[in-house]
């Protein structure tokens, strides 16, 4: 094959490989330049000149009138000579630059910059760009007011700020940023957070246990100082969320429609299947058929043995009185009703509190309508016992004066008249009456029993009921019938519909997060402590193999906004130059490279040796392309400043191998040879530079190697 | 009359297929060789093999007593230059018009331009072509490109023309044109000549040696009127009866 090029053809072709790597190189740069350029110009729009403007203001685009009067009535009246410009907006918000005057720029204007922009009208949030900075990123809290201070330290510092949890650096000059990010690296470097972290359901007495570890790291490393942080508010909210979701979730569940099912032998369900029941709808659940909209659809919780648990995912049984037992059915995916599974019983827990309130209010209500009439009722049972008192001490005078007409009678005898003998009879008889059980003896009824009656005794109980009558009465039922009926207005109304696609959302956004367990914080100085040597002692001193300890660095330094949104439009352009080199270099390996590849696969074939072993498996002409094809893309790439991320130069030397393989292999078709004309101009007498200039390249297709020709080529 | 070339036990073989098995065949200078035989019998692989367009396994050719089998690249182009070579599908170059195609391999040669350009309008006066310089070969019949295809082989005055089947791919009517203008360069010249070809009334009138060739092997050689009167082989039994019918 190397004899296809001994005539002088190898000039030509190294040429050829040398502008390939050239031009490639060049439009990868120069197409990644102009990208760049593009985005650059872009953003100089969108933020302003280098320290022009310190904030963007996102806000409401519906607001958009009312912010900008407001921001100009700060820029007028709070901050004379401040600068409010409108910038681009984007996904329903509109963003406002404003840049303060010189002499505002200060750590107490930056400071209280929430107060300053409070009244803003539609005010989503906003980004602090003030330049030239430097950004400490993820500023423990525990740290930042020391921070802080060490920063305004440095020279060449303006001041720092905390800007939520980070914290911005302003500078004199940009001149400064190289070395504040150094001594602010410096600084960070001397603090280090140290997290003891327990599994989920761990209780830790965050105290006790903290200076137990303290106590161990002190012993370890007695040149540090620790102070135990845990109670410092990073990244709580983001434990509280997790906790409050779990714990919704929970109450949802409990809410919702209980749901069991008694599975048949051979259901074979699984957790997340949907099953069917019917529900209140008058269309029957039959295999095979389609499900109605209104039928009732299980999804499949937990699965033991032949019962199931399940939570309603669509449809209601509340038309049932909150409690069904109907037959469950597999839901196909086609919507069809599938297989039996099992007798399904569904309670409505939400139905039955309901229910339980509802009578509950009931009985509170006739609760306090009865001790109303209860009291009447004692109090009118104390008159009558009043009543009768007195009728009974008159029953006695009247005993005594008849027992005295009696005695009168017996001892006057037959001198007795007959007015007497008619009084005695009557008052006999009346005394009898009153007295139910007196004796039957004339003019001695026993009124002792009557007597005996303990009158104060059922006084007192009456006036003890009276007494609790009243405490019922004092009792304001009236209040506790207001917060039930509260805590019935304030219950959820949710249907089992609502809460199975709330419980689904929750779980969504729980599977995306860990649930952090129980952590200890400790913060070090003149440090550092090496957290994987201490991680066993800690394990074995709290007697847990199952906590983790971790190593949080204080803050991490980051250049300013546009300094960052540059570094990444830098990697952006490498990028881009990356990918264009590869498709360049692709591309001319097509137009150019195989016309050379095509006409020595041609010449091979016509070759006298025999190819024997290894060389009739490889082609050598596709060995060459493949060499081709990887210096052409490394040196293309290498030039352009191209960098691919998580792409290393061996891939990229693969990915040119591979490309000139592919090229290689299919030459032919990318370019085409006229073996006759070829042959035509072995016959006559050319050389091999001769044919490949004047019938082999001027036939190809247009590219740079017909360029280079043009200068060659004598026909 | 002193020999110009001598094949001695040429042998070409593709794959299994033995397509030249050891021929040997001198030409005298001057001398008009046809070659004829059955389709595959080897006839244009060896008139291939004898300016190496395709190598031979085996065997010697010698040029004026030179092999030219051991000629380097240089060598063997130059050597490829006093051979003309008419091929049978013409292979002219598409791009280019009939002047250039005639004149472009003297240009590569190192003729000076002017003078090439007058010996290829030369050449195409002889193939009567003269006025169609600067047409595209695209545009030209069969018979005409073949025409072209044989004035660039003359262009370059070769001490050899070797015609690979010339007439084979162009249709009955324009076989004769092609034949007329061979048949009168052949007699005009005195330029060695050897012509594979399946023209049996050619080949009576022109040919000073007809040489009969199957499986790759020369089976008959001999003088037209001795060949076909009273022919030895197989091959030359079947044109003598072409010829009778």
């Amino acid at each position: 094959m190397l004899r296809f090029f001994r005539d002088g053809l190898y000039r030509d072709y190294l040429i050829l490989i040398l502008v390939t790597i050239i031009a490639g190189a060049a439009v990868s740069s120069g197409i990644a330049w102009a990208v760049d350029s593009y985005f650059g110009d872009t953003i100089q729009d969108m933020i302003g000149d280098n320290g022009e403007y310190d904030l963007i203001l996102h806000i409401r685009e519906t607001s958009e009138e009312a912010t900008l009067r407001e921001l100009e009535r700060i820029a007028q009246q709070q901050y004379p000579g401040a600068a409010v410009a409108k910038t681009i907006s984007l996904a329903g918000q509109a963003n406002y630059l404003f840049g303060f005057p010189q002499e505002a720029k200060t750590a107490a204007t930056f400071s209280r910059l929430p107060s300053i922009f409070n009244a803003v009208p539609g005010l989503s949030s906003y980004t602090v760009i003030v330049e030239p900075s430097v950004l400490i990123r993820g500023v423990h809290p525990s740290v930042s007011d020391t921070l802080q201070q060490r920063f305004n330290q440095i020279d060449g510092v303006k001041f720092a700020f905390k800007d939520g949890k980070n914290m911005l650096i302003v500078l004199e000059s940009a001149d400064h940023s190289k070395t504040v990010m150094n001594e602010a690296r410096q600084i960070l470097k001397e603090y280090q957070v140290l997290e003891v972290r327990f599994p989920m359901g761990i209780d830790v007495d965050v105290q006790a246990t903290g200076d137990t570890v303290m106590q161990l790291l002190k012993q370890e490393y007695p040149k540090t100082e620790l102070v135990n942080v845990s109670s410092a508010e990073y990244g709580e909210e983001l434990d509280a969320l997790m906790k409050t979701l779990v714990e919704m979730r929970h109450f949802l569940l409990s809410y919702a429609s209980k749901v069991k099912i008694q599975l048949r032998a051979g259901s074979n369900l699984v957790v997340g299947e949907q099953i069917l029941v019917q529900g209140s709808s008058s269309q029957a659940l039959v295999p095979g058929e389609a499900a109605a909209p209104d039928h009732v659809v299980i999804e499949i919780l937990e699965v033991t043995g032949d019962q199931a648990q399940g939570m309603i995912v669509s449809g209601s049984v509340a038309a049932q009185g909150g409690a069904v037992t109907q037959p469950g059915y597999k839901y196909a995916s086609d919507n069809k009703v599938g297989q039996p599974v099992g007798q399904v019983q569904i309670e409505n827990e939400r139905y039955r509190l309901n229910y339980a309130i509802e009578e509950s209010l009931r009985l509170l209500t006739e609760l306090d309508e009865l001790s109303v009439e209860a009291a009447v009722a004692v109090e009118r049972a104390d008159q009558v016992l009043t009543t009768f008192q007195e009728a009974l001490m008159q029953l006695e005078v009247l005993q005594v004066q008849m027992q005295q007409l009696n005695k009168g009678l017996v001892e006057n005898g037959v001198q007795s008249t007959g007015e007497q003998l008619i009084v005695s009879l009557f008052l006999n008889g009346l005394l009898k009456n009153i007295a139910k059980g007196g004796t039957e003896t004339p003019g001695e009824f026993d009124l002792d029993q009557l007597e005996n009656l303990d009158i104060a005794s059922m006084r007192s109980s009456l006036s003890n009921i009276a007494e609790q009558i009243g405490s019922i009465q004092g009792i304001d039922v009236q209040a506790i019938i207001d917060q039930i009926t509260d805590i019935r207005d304030s219950l959820p109304e949710l249907d089992d519909e609502e809460i199975g696609k709330s419980v689904h959302l929750v779980d969504n956004y729980i599977a995306g997060q860990v649930i952090p367990g129980e952590r200890i914080q400790i913060l070090v100085e003149h440090g550092p402590i090496d957290e994987e040597a201490v991680e066993p002692l800690i394990r074995s001193r709290l007697k847990n193999q199952y906590l983790n300890l971790y190593s949080i660095a204080a803050g991490t330094v980051n250049p300013d906004t546009r300094t960052e949104v540059f570094r990444i439009l830098k990697e952006v352009r490498a990028t881009i130059a990356g990918i264009v080199s590869i498709a360049v270099v692709g591309i001319f390996l097509m137009l150019d490279h195989a016309t050379v590849f095509s006409t020595l696969k041609w010449f091979r074939a016509n070759q006298k040796q025999r190819r024997r072993g290894f060389a009739r498996l490889l082609n050598p002409v596709v060995l060459f392309s493949a060499v081709v094809g990887m210096v052409i893309l490394a040196a293309t790439y290498v030039l352009s400043n191209a960098a691919i991320p998580y792409i290393s130069a061996m891939t990229v030397a693969a990915i040119g191998l591979g490309l000139g393989i592919v090229i290689g292999t299919f030459s032919e078709k990318f370019s085409p040879v006229r073996a006759d004309e070829i042959m035509a101009g072995l016959a006559l007498g050319l050389s091999n530079t001769q044919i490949m200039h004047e019938i082999v390249i001027p036939d190809s297709r247009p590219g740079l190697l017909n360029l280079l020709n043009r200068t060659k080529q004598k026909f | 009359m002193r020999q110009l070339l001598q094949i001695r036990g040429l042998r070409k073989q593709y794959g299994k297929h033995m397509a030249v098995d050891g021929v040997d065949l001198n030409v005298n200078r001057g001398e008009i060789v046809v070659i004829m035989g059955p389709s595959g019998c080897g006839k244009s692989t060896m008139i291939r093999c004898i300016n190496r367009l395709t190598e031979p396994d085996a065997g010697e050719i010698l040029l004026d007593g030179k092999s030219i089998l051991n000629l380097d690249d240089q060598a063997l182009r130059e050597f490829r230059r006093t051979v003309g070579f008419v091929f049978q599908q013409f292979n002219l170059i598409a791009r280019l018009s009939v002047l250039d195609n005639v004149m472009f391999h003297l240009v590569m040669a190192g003729i000076p331009r002017v003078q090439a350009e007058a010996r290829a309008r030369n050449a195409l006066a002889r193939v009567g072509l003269a006025g169609s310089e600067h047409k595209n070969p695209g545009s030209l019949s069969g018979g005409e490109q073949q025409r072209v295809g044989i004035a660039r082989a003359l262009a370059s005055n070769p001490q050899l023309m070797l015609w690979d089947e010339p007439t084979a791919s162009l249709d009955p009517i324009l076989i004769g044109e092609v034949l007329d203008v061979m048949e009168e360069l052949v007699q005009t010249t005195n330029t060695t000549s050897i012509i594979v070809t399946h023209e049996v009334g050619f080949a009576l009138k022109v040919a000073d040696r007809i040489i009969l060739m199957d499986k790759g092997k020369i089976v008959e050689e001999g003088s037209p009127k001795a060949i076909f009167a009273d022919p030895k082989s197989e091959v030359g039994r079947k044109y003598r009866r072409l010829i009778a019918s």
